[in-house]
């Protein structure tokens, strides 16, 4: 398990990165962290012939925070976003991203470029009506995280484009972050067999739901949004019916893949349990 | 019982004696197989078959000549004189499955290796194995995967034992279950690996193998490449974890030591995590049903198996038969039956060849059996302890109806004692109260106990039907003229602390401390001939050959010591590395001064004869140890994910008198980890078109720290009658409860939902069935 | 082939290597410091684990490359020169917190920044850390053991 040869690009400035990417399409990959990209180039499931290190532009890893958002750039670790702490529900969902030693090389950006629809960060970006910002020799451009994943592994990203980073709006919804894996007991895993991401606001006296979010990891080729659920959540209160209701819309609402870890009716059973708990939370007092 | 003499008091076997390997293990020094490089070395990699059956139309071995750093690359015919693999059972019934090291005409599993490619690094390897194209041709599933085997079948037996028909006609339950062993990967941390290298001046091959059987790979090296046994050297410096797929002797091996021999350069092999997951130690895959024939009261009058292990591509290792051969075998375990009938074999599929894997058979019979009789109890609405104590032996001696001889053990005060130590009462209460609807949702909790014999330390006499795996172990124990003590094993450690027990033992024998005895194993020039380590044989050979051998050159060093300090034998004592006459201090010699005149002193020699102190012995035990114990484990089900979580596991162990308690608990702990593993996380998948599903480990699910409680162990020492110094051999035994304590434990806290699961692992998502199934 | 400087426990190492050179192969076979083991090559193991500047990372993953100018530490520079093991170390025998050895290295480097803080640690958040490594001997408990103890004044 050894990857194929490549050439190897390290340019010191965003300006320089970009050129290369101008200059090498899809013949490159953005090498930021290397978690999800080495495994695949060691495996020769991926085989790039020129790898461009974004990790040397120093402005890429700093978390930044202006005008009510928190951004990410390329270059920042999930580690250190995780000690950041200023987005509560990246930072719950991080604990589950791999292992300490993964968290401490893998970007959080890199996850939301290699889009795996099971993966935990771009369900976060989701819940919270985040965006990526995108930069090439064309310009820079801001996409919405909804229109931004697309299927596996695919995203809205241009051959020449460079994710250079993340923005989530600063807000003080409550958040909850839960995940099933195959592993014992409710501990974390590899990867999430189903993974919730959500956000609620109640309103003024904490009786209703005024806005929910659902964010959906491992549930379809991309993660997604319950919006039908969501719907129905806007405005009502947190009954036992009602979040039930909920949970059934976001279950019928996919279409789960089966896999070797799991069949879709599991799935939707998990989407459904997940839903209730998530919500539960939100509405807990 | 065999003398096992000491004359110092038992000072160091019994002792939680510190390990001598840690040092060099924590501090990276400890060298594998993979940390051996060579001068000259090249790098080994495999071109392997992506079909699980296709004829092979054609291999292109010239293109991945041209890719840079590649040297050679070889290919079947390159191979055609080494010996196909086969079998050593010996079995009238066995069909044969020769196995060629590079398969010419057809492929018969996905990762059967194919064609290699040797380079200046694994890197260039792997570009070269790129660069080779091999053109297969499906063929249809329903051809034979073995021309002489039509139907696959390769082995089958039937036995019936006491009276079985008659007992199931007049029975007033007969109760039945199947289970679906799953297929599973040994998965150690260290995956196989070979550096061969070969001196054409002196026409010798040394080999750096991973293997837990230096000897018998030796001999099957040297026999397919056509070399005289003795010019064949295995080594290997430290093994990464075995578990039974380290047993065999692979085409990879054959490949490179021929690669070696031909290229007249060292052949370094390493497998890689995907070619281990891939094509590499598989285990376990197993169709078996149970029927019991049971009395108004709970008594098994007879029980009737079926066995039928998915041996995968070729039935050409000892893995094709262990598993439905000792699963048949220990369907008794520690139940009195009146009568048994078995019906076992195994048949050839298009997946990778399983090998033995630890709890070999065992991890299946005493699942299946326990979860069958936990189904009886709750048929009749009998306690589920109270119908094993119905038909459980007394501990003490006794006669299976197999004709196996178990010698004394403790089975039903460990039984007690676990009951005792889960407060299975207490437990019963608590899950009753949880099951009612005061809490919303209700909690699903359960409790599950498997007791467990295993037999270990089988002599040549007592082989299991025709299976190789007796006894033909040797050790030598030799006094150095520094005074230094050697002792070689037959035996190889692949983690157990073989080192630092064996010096404890030598240590006790002759007056000094366990790290004055150097211990050497996994070397064939340094060793004499032994089985290696497999089936939990070590501890019982290990003691026994080093008795043997030891108490020889302590009689001799003896003898001089009498010569020297003309002394009485009686009178002389071993203490601190000299000989002294009890009771006069001044009186000593030290060991040196001993060797040195036992060589060089006329007088001496003559009255010795054999002036060296050394001895090898051999040691067969008339009758194998049989170890016991027995795992009591709760569990709690998530009603809506099906998740398990193990609230505590308790384990309660006798493995005769123990040399290393601390070295035993390693083992008990590791087993009951695997056994974690087999019964709620592991399983290896092909889809329906042969592909493997499940080729990296985040797929294939190893337990994690985070998947496993603490695990209480208690310790009961039965000494044993049949293995020196009372040791029983262990590791095996906790392994193979462990899946059936849990199953029981699962299907307990589900029972009032239904309990129809019939495959191991015990996944989230089964069990999610099984709920939705009954409305939950 | 690519110029680079890389600090290896405490020693600078100027190497020409391919890009495609992982880590840990140029620790294992340029620099002989076989202590690191590659267990599976795609993260999920552990046996690989170096210390990156301080963090724990999978050497496995990792190019040589991008370790150019930064510094690396290994099981072989937790023992003192003389082979005195360090606490985690005497722990682990202690407890008997490793069988076959192979995992050991990439479990003392993930340990080893956890006890840097010099706060007692707990047996679940001890498991937590080590999730990421994979033992196939032990059944972890001895490990967790051994490094709560190590924890403590």
């Amino acid at each position: 398990m050894k990857p194929c040869a490549f050439e190897y690009l390290a340019p010191e400035t965003l300006e320089e990165a970009i050129a290369a990417l101008g200059e090498y399409g899809d013949e490159a990959s953005v090498l930021a962290g290397g978690q999800s990209l080495v495994p695949m180039m060691n495996l020769r499931i991926a085989a790039p012939a020129k790898l461009i290190d974004i990790m040397r532009i120093p402005g890429l890893r700093a978390i930044r925070r202006d005008d009510g958002w928190t951004e990410l750039g390329a270059g920042v670790r999930m580690a250190q976003a995780e000690r950041d702490g200023t987005s509560p529900l990246l930072t719950a969902a991080l604990r589950h991203v791999g292992h300490a030693a993964i968290r401490n090389a893998g970007t959080v950006c890199g996850s939301v470029a290699h889009a795996d629809p099971a993966a935990e960060v771009p369900a976060v970006l989701l819940a919270l009506d985040g965006e990526v910002v995108l930069d090439s020799v064309r310009g820079r451009r801001v996409v919405a995280a909804d229109d931004f994943f697309r299927s596996y592994f695919t995203t809205a990203r241009e051959p020449d484009e460079l994710v250079v980073a993340i923005r989530l709006p600063a807000s003080q919804r409550r958040v909850a972050f839960l995940e099933v894996t195959p592993r014992l007991g409710g501990s974390t895993g590899e990867f999430a067999t189903v993974a919730v991401a959500a956000t609620a606001d109640l309103d003024a006296d904490h009786r209703r739901f005024a806005r929910v979010s659902l964010a959906f990891a491992g549930v379809a080729q991309r993660a997604i949004r319950a919006r039908d659920a969501e719907t129905l959540l806007a405005g009502a209160e947190p009954t036992p019916d009602v979040i039930a209701a909920a949970a059934e819309r976001a279950a019928a609402a996919v279409d789960p893949p089966a896999d070797v870890h799991a069949h879709p009716d599991y799935r939707r059973r998990l989407i459904m349990a997940l839903t209730r708990r998530a919500l539960e939370e939100l509405a807990s007092p | 019982m065999s003398e096992w003499q000491t004359y110092a008091e038992r000072r160091w076997a019994g002792k939680r004696v510190q390990r001598l390997e840690d040092p060099a293990m924590l501090t990276g020094a400890t060298r594998y197989v993979t940390d051996i490089a060579l001068p000259r070395m090249l790098e080994l990699a495999f071109v392997r078959s992506h079909a699980p059956n296709a004829r092979i139309v054609s291999i292109d071995l010239e293109s991945p000549l041209a890719v840079e750093g590649v040297h050679a690359v070889l290919g079947p015919a390159d191979l055609a004189d080494v010996q196909p693999t086969v079998d050593i059972v010996h079995l009238d019934a066995a069909l044969k499955t020769p196995r060629f090291t590079l398969p010419g005409d057809r492929v018969r599993y996905v990762g059967e290796p194919v064609a290699a490619v040797l380079a200046r690094d694994r890197y260039a390897a792997e570009d070269g194995a790129d660069a080779v194209t091999v053109e297969l041709e499906p063929l249809d599933d329903a051809e034979p995967i073995h021309d002489d085997i039509p139907d696959g079948r390769y082995f089958h037996q039937m036995a019936t034992h006491g009276e079985v028909d008659a007992a199931f006609a007049r029975a007033a339950h007969t109760i039945r279950r199947r289970l679906h062993a799953q297929r599973v990967v040994t998965a150690p941390m260290e995956t196989c690996g070979i550096v061969a290298d070969y001196d054409a001046a002196t026409g010798e091959l040394t080999c750096y193998l991973s293997t837990q059987q230096p000897h018998l790979a030796r001999a099957a090296l040297a026999a397919a490449v056509g070399l005289p046994v003795s010019d064949v050297r295995i080594i290997c410096p430290a093994m990464g974890g075995g578990f039974g797929g380290k047993e065999v002797v692979l085409p990879e091996y054959l490949c490179a030591a021929v690669a070696a021999i031909r290229l007249h350069r060292p052949v370094r092999w390493v497998e890689d995590r995907s070619e281990a997951l891939t094509a590499g130690a598989h285990g376990k895959e197993t169709e078996a049903e149970l029927e019991a024939a049971l009395d108004a009261d709970g008594r098994i009058l007879a029980m009737r198996s079926r066995f039928l292990s998915d041996t995968g591509a070729y039935s050409s290792g000892i893995g094709a038969y262990v598993e439905f051969m000792v699963g048949a075998f220990t369907v008794p375990g520690l139940y009195d039956l009146g009568g048994y009938a078995y019906d076992t074999g195994g048949v050839v599929t298009h997946k990778a060849p399983i090998s033995p894997f630890r709890g070999v058979g065992m991890t299946t019979s005493q699942t299946l059996r326990e979860v069958l009789l936990d189904d009886a109890a709750r048929t009749l609405g009998v306690d589920r302890m109270e119908l094993r104590r119905r038909n459980m032996v007394a501990d003490g001696p006794w006669r299976t109806v197999l004709g196996e001889e178990y010698e004394p053990g403790s089975w039903r005060t460990a039984f007690e004692r676990a009951l005792e130590l889960i407060d299975y009462e207490g437990f019963l209460v608590h899950q009753a109260a949880a099951r009612e609807h005061k809490a919303r949702p209700p909690r699903l909790l359960g409790i599950g106990v498997s007791p467990f014999v295993e037999a270990a330390g089988i002599g040549s006499a007592g082989g299991a039907g025709g299976l190789p795996g007796g006894s033909h172990d040797n050790a030598t124990v030799a006094i150095d003229l520094s005074g230094h003590i050697t002792v070689a094993l037959p035996t190889f450690s692949h983690g157990q602390g073989h080192r630092t027990t064996a010096a404890q033992l030598v240590a006790d024998m002759f007056g000094v401390a366990p790290e004055d005895v150097r211990v050497i194993d996994g070397d064939t020039a340094r060793t004499p001939f032994g089985m290696g380590t497999f089936g939990s044989r070590s501890g019982v050979f290990i003691a026994g050959t080093v008795n043997a051998a030891g108490v020889r050159v302590r009689d001799k060093l003896l003898r001089v010591a009498e010569i020297l300090l003309e002394a009485a034998h009686e009178d002389l004592e071993l203490v601190d590395g000299a000989v002294g006459v009890r009771g006069v201090p001044d009186r000593r010699i030290r060991l040196a001064a001993l060797a040195g005149a036992a060589h060089f002193a006329p007088h001496v020699r003559a009255e010795l004869g054999d002036p060296t102190l050394t001895a090898t012995a051999f040691f067969d035990p008339p009758r194998p140890t049989h170890s016991n114990g027995t795992i009591a484990a709760t569990v709690e089900v998530d009603p809506d994910t099906g998740a398990v979580a193990i609230e505590r596991i308790v384990v309660v162990e006798d493995c005769g008198t123990m040399v290393n308690p601390m070295i035993v608990e390693g083992q008990i702990r590791g087993g009951v980890a695997q056994g974690i593993g087999l019964a709620l996380l592991e399983r290896y998948v092909y889809d329906e078109s042969g592909q493997p599903q499940t080729t990296t480990l985040a797929e294939y699910l190893v337990p994690r720290a985070t998947d496993l409680p603490p695990i209480e162990i208690e310790h009961i020492e039965t000494p044993s009658e049949n293995g020196t110094g009372g040791i029983k051999g262990m590791a095996e035994g906790p392994a193979s409860a462990t899946p059936a304590a849990l199953a029981c434990a699962v299907l307990d806290a589900i029972a009032p939902y239904g309990d129809e699961i019939d495959a191991l692992p015990l996944r989230p998502e089964t069990i999610a069935h099984a709920l939705a199934g009954a409305g939950r | 082939m690519t110029a680079i400087s890389v600090t290896v426990n405490g020693v600078a190492h100027e190497q020409d290597v391919p890009p495609r050179l992982l880590l840990a192969d140029l620790l294992r076979d340029r620099l002989g410091l076989t202590g690191t083991k590659i267990g599976c090559a795609m993260g999920a193991c552990g046996a690989c684990t170096v210390l990156l500047d301080g963090e724990p990372v999978r050497a496995c993953l990792m190019f040589a490359v991008q370790a150019d100018g930064r510094s690396v530490r290994t099981v072989e520079d937790l023992a003192a020169p003389d082979g005195g093991l360090d606490p985690l170390q005497a722990a682990l025998q202690a407890h008997h917190g490793l069988q076959c050895g192979y995992c050991t290295p990439g479990m003392l480097m993930a340990i080893t920044p956890l006890l840097d803080s010099g706060r007692p640690l707990d047996a679940e958040t001890v498991r937590e850390a080590i999730a990421g490594n994979l033992c196939r001997c032990t059944g972890y408990e001895t490990i967790v053991e051994a490094v709560v103890e190590a924890s403590r004044p």
